[in-house]
């Protein structure tokens, strides 16, 4: 295993291998490996674990510039410090890199209000099989200057290049949060709440919806809203009053809150451990779909109901990747996001892709001609 | 001049009509909201995506450049010919084709007007996020390929943070779709690839974009300041309190003058700046959130903190800061805007380098900025018919573009690159990430059709990179 400490390390250790043709595997801290298409076996093997600097962070200028092998961990302990955050709210954030949150795009709950990494990474610099830097965007949270190439390296499960500076810009964190938990009879009236709610004034950061299976270990067998509020505390008691007139619900704060959006974010991490065959399917749908979407996943699941990401859990990768080609034929986007390694060469990951999936073939040519770099980590496609 | 027959096969392919062929007629596609100007040899209206396929099949058959263009209110010379060629104009392609607001999605044409998104909404309580000040005139397809922000674009974010999905017409005439509704699709983020490629690498023919919310409560403050610097501070100031404002614009005292009178809006004439603060939220928080701001504003040295009343009111600030360009027009013959951005906490010092900019060059150089996000722009008056004014002008803007490169910062926050600071390229990043970029051009458009000489340095200063010129016959796939 290559372990670069500089930037001009990983280059160096990525342009060698390639010149010979020799196929690479890139990796952070292997926190995902679950995750997307097999983990490649390779003739080198680099971690950018040992770029694990921060940068440079002004906290009055609302920006932070990171290594990528930087604990998310470590990032989110500093920003809090200073009462700021980047609220990705990443599955497997207590051992996942900066890097490899990013490559992965991993986010959670409060994606509605907040957004994914494609709405906070404001610059980057990732290395090139060629070895060389490239660096994209900067340390301003505006900037046109040029092709957004950053936005390459998102999702892209470093078939391209190594990401190895990430810049983002942070937020303020609220002065108050406090979450909800609405349970519901039925699906329909789960999301007749969440409608209200969006079709409302109100801005929650979280609209998570939990179906009777994912809710049994919060002791609670019913359709569940999770919502996340932020703001001061007048504006969370308004919150809470107003919400409080759709359900019949309960409201946490401290440490209770903390414990059930740790149960909401880890539920992937923490369903894998406990099923070693078993694997999470990701379908993206509109708002309109998610009530269908939800209706036809049948063990476990989970929706960012105010996003339209529902996750969908098996204990047999086998009925994943039958439920998954379902979905396709109802016009789903669906892919097998995480599954065991034995099972990820027999199945189809990425049953459905877009008309646009020839054009990522050639961005991948352009980078890596000979599909030297995490082959096949792009759900097996790319 | 186009190669002989061009003209009869486009007036065959689109009918009359549906082109513009006549001097004069061309002459009003020679220029945008910049300085640069230079006139196509054809502008054609397309009306389908695939009348734009057609559109540049032909080109590519005779070796036309391709401009893609909406309203032409852009200020970097992003939607003018530099070599002549085709205009695709994309007035004729001005459909809402749907709204779904249950899915808070819009799909637009791209020649829809970006204000016209909102007024289809908003009587429904929804809007669209990203607001150039031109928003009245411009288009979702130039806002797109510029990446437009705004002053609202602190809280929401630009362009790229509000369209999930496209359909593109690739140089060989290909009709593709990236993204969609959807959030989170897999594979490459070729939308946000895309999105503020300055018509280099396709031309837009559909987007699909985020409606957002109306919030419950807006309110609009106004901060008087004796000293720009302390306007610049109090900017510092709200992010250290923690408090996010929608919008923090800046107007210098020259530029109040201007704006106040030619639009009424209740600037004062005799401060030397200005901030305008938005707040929007739930009542409660933005209550607490103004009195927050006032206490940073008045702690910071403002001699006054006032909030608008009225929506009236408050839409009377709004008209003094987005028909700001407009008053410049009555008291300087032209004028040259820059779009810098510096990190929030260097804005003081920026603020002083461009008084000494202005200072040492003799030119007025007035101020009108998103303080918010540290994007300046600074408009620097000049008077086109002075011999050597304009050399002066765009002098003053590369130095202080220079600075804020220097401050670590970018030289465009929204307007773009174009035509008008593309050898800057070469000082805000370094070879291999211009190199990148230019093979990712090329990889969409090889043979250099779309919009030829813009975004990156083209060799003609003391530069390396070169854009591939036009060559004929080299297979696109």
């Amino acid at each position: 295993m290559l372990k670069p400490r500089t930037v001009e390390e990983l280059a160096e250790m990525l342009a060698r291998p390639a010149k010979h043709a020799r196929t690479i595997a890139l990796e952070g801290c292997a926190s995902k490996r679950l995750m997307g298409g097999p983990t490649p076996q390779a003739d080198e093997y680099v971690t950018t674990s040992g770029l694990n600097r921060v940068l440079q962070y002004e906290p009055h200028d609302l920006t932070i510039s990171v290594e990528a092998g930087l604990p998310w961990r470590e990032l989110t302990a500093l920003l809090a410090k200073h009462r700021q955050m980047i609220p990705l709210d990443p599955p497997y954030g207590a051992v996942a890199t900066v890097g490899g949150v990013v490559a992965a795009s991993s986010s959670g709950p409060r994606r509605r209000l907040y957004g994914t990494a494609r709405d906070v990474v404001i610059g980057m610099t990732f290395v090139t099989l060629e070895g060389k830097q490239v660096r994209s965007g900067g340390m301003v949270v505006k900037n046109v200057a040029g092709l957004d190439m950053g936005k390459l390296m998102i999702g892209s499960f470093g078939t391209l290049a190594a990401i190895a500076v990430v810049n983002f810009k942070v937020v303020p964190a609220p002065e108050v949060e406090r979450s909800f938990l609405l349970p519901f009879d039925s699906l329909a009236a789960a999301i007749a709440a969440r409608d209200s709610i969006l079709r409302g004034v109100l801005q929650p950061s979280a609209i998570d919806l939990l179906n009777p299976a994912a809710g049994a270990a919060l002791g609670n067998r019913a359709w569940l809203l999770a919502v996340c509020c932020g703001g001061n505390t007048a504006a969370v008691d308004r919150y809470e009053r107003e919400l409080a007139l759709l359900g019949n619900g309960v409201a946490f704060d401290g440490e209770r809150h903390d414990s059930l959006w740790h149960y909401v974010r880890e539920l992937t991490p923490t369903f894998l451990s406990q099923h070693q065959h078993g694997a999470v399917v990701r379908v993206s749908c509109t708002l309109k779909e998610l009530q269908s979407v939800m209706e036809f996943l049948p063990g476990v699941a989970l929706a960012r109901a105010g996003s339209g990401v529902c996750y969908g859990y098996f204990e047999r990768t086998q009925d994943a990747a039958l439920w998954l080609s379902s979905a396709a034929r109802r016009g789903w986007k669906g892919v097998l996001e995480f599954s065991p390694e034995e099972w990820k060469q027999d199945v189809e990951m990425w049953p459905a892709p877009g008309g646009d999936i020839e054009l990522m073939h050639r961005v991948k040519k352009l980078f890596d001609p000979e599909n030297l770099l995490n082959r096949g980590r792009l759900y097996r496609r790319i | 001049m186009l190669p002989k027959g061009a003209r009869d096969r486009f007036a065959a392919l689109l009918g009359p009509g549906n082109y513009l062929d006549q001097p004069d007629d061309l002459k009003l596609y020679e220029y945008d909201g910049g300085v640069d100007k230079h006139a196509p040899d054809l502008v054609v209206f397309p009306r389908t995506a695939l009348d734009v396929s057609h559109i540049v099949k032909l080109a590519r058959e005779y070796r036309l450049p391709v401009v893609g263009r909406g309203a032409g209110t852009g200020l970097s010379g992003g939607a003018i010919p530099r070599e002549g060629g085709l205009v695709v104009a994309f007035a004729r392609m001005n459909r809402i084709l749907e709204i779904d607001l249950e899915d808070e999605r819009a799909v637009v044409q791209p020649g829809v007007v970006n204000l016209d998104i909102t007024a289809a909404v908003e009587g429904n309580g929804y809007f669209y996020a990203p607001d150039p000040s031109s928003q009245r005139a411009c288009t979702i397809g130039g806002n797109v390929s510029e990446n437009a922000g705004g002053p609202h674009t602190l809280a929401y974010g630009v362009t790229t943070n509000h369209v999930l999905g496209l359909e593109l017409v690739l140089p060989d005439g290909a009709i593709v779709e990236t993204g969609g509704k959807e959030c989170d699709l897999p594979g490459y983020d070729l939308t946000g690839l895309l999105t503020g490629s300055e018509g280099t690498m396709a031309l837009v023919t559909r987007v699909t974009v985020r409606l957002m919310r109306k919030v419950e409560l807006v309110k609009t403050a106004l901060a008087i300041y004796e000293s720009g610097e302390d306007a610049g501070r109090t900017v510092a100031e709200i992010t250290a309190r923690a408090i996010t404002p929608v919008a923090v614009e800046m107007l210098d005292g020259v530029m109040l003058r201007m704006v106040e009178e030619a639009t009424h809006a209740g600037y004062p004439m005799d401060a030397s700046a200005v901030l305008l603060i938005e707040l929007e939220g739930l009542r409660e928080q933005v209550e607490e959130q103004v009195e927050q701001i006032r206490e940073a504003c008045l702690l910071c040295g403002a001699r006054e903190f006032r909030v608008a009343r009225t929506a009236a009111e408050r839409d009377l600030l709004w008209k003094g800061r987005k028909n700001a360009f407009g008053a410049v027009g009555r008291v300087s013959p032209t004028y040259y805007v820059q779009d810098g951005v510096v990190p929030r906490t260097k804005i003081a010092p920026t603020l002083r380098f461009i008084a000494e900019v202005a200072r040492s060059s003799g030119l007025t150089i007035s101020n009108i900025f998103h303080a918010g996000d540290g994007n300046m722009h600074p408009i620097i008056l000049f008077n086109p018919r002075q011999a050597g004014d304009l050399e002066k002008a765009r002098g003053c803007g590369e130095a202080i573009l220079g600075y804020c490169i220097e401050a670590g910062g970018s030289i465009t926050g929204e307007h773009g690159v174009g035509m008008e600071k593309n050898e800057l390229m070469a000082r805000q990043f370094p070879p291999e990430t211009l190199e990148m970029m230019s093979r990712l051009k090329l990889l969409f458009d090889p043979e250099g059709h779309l919009n030829p000489g813009k975004v990156l340095p083209t060799g003609r200063g003391c530069l390396e990179i070169r854009q591939q010129p036009l060559t004929a016959g080299t297979p696109l796939l």
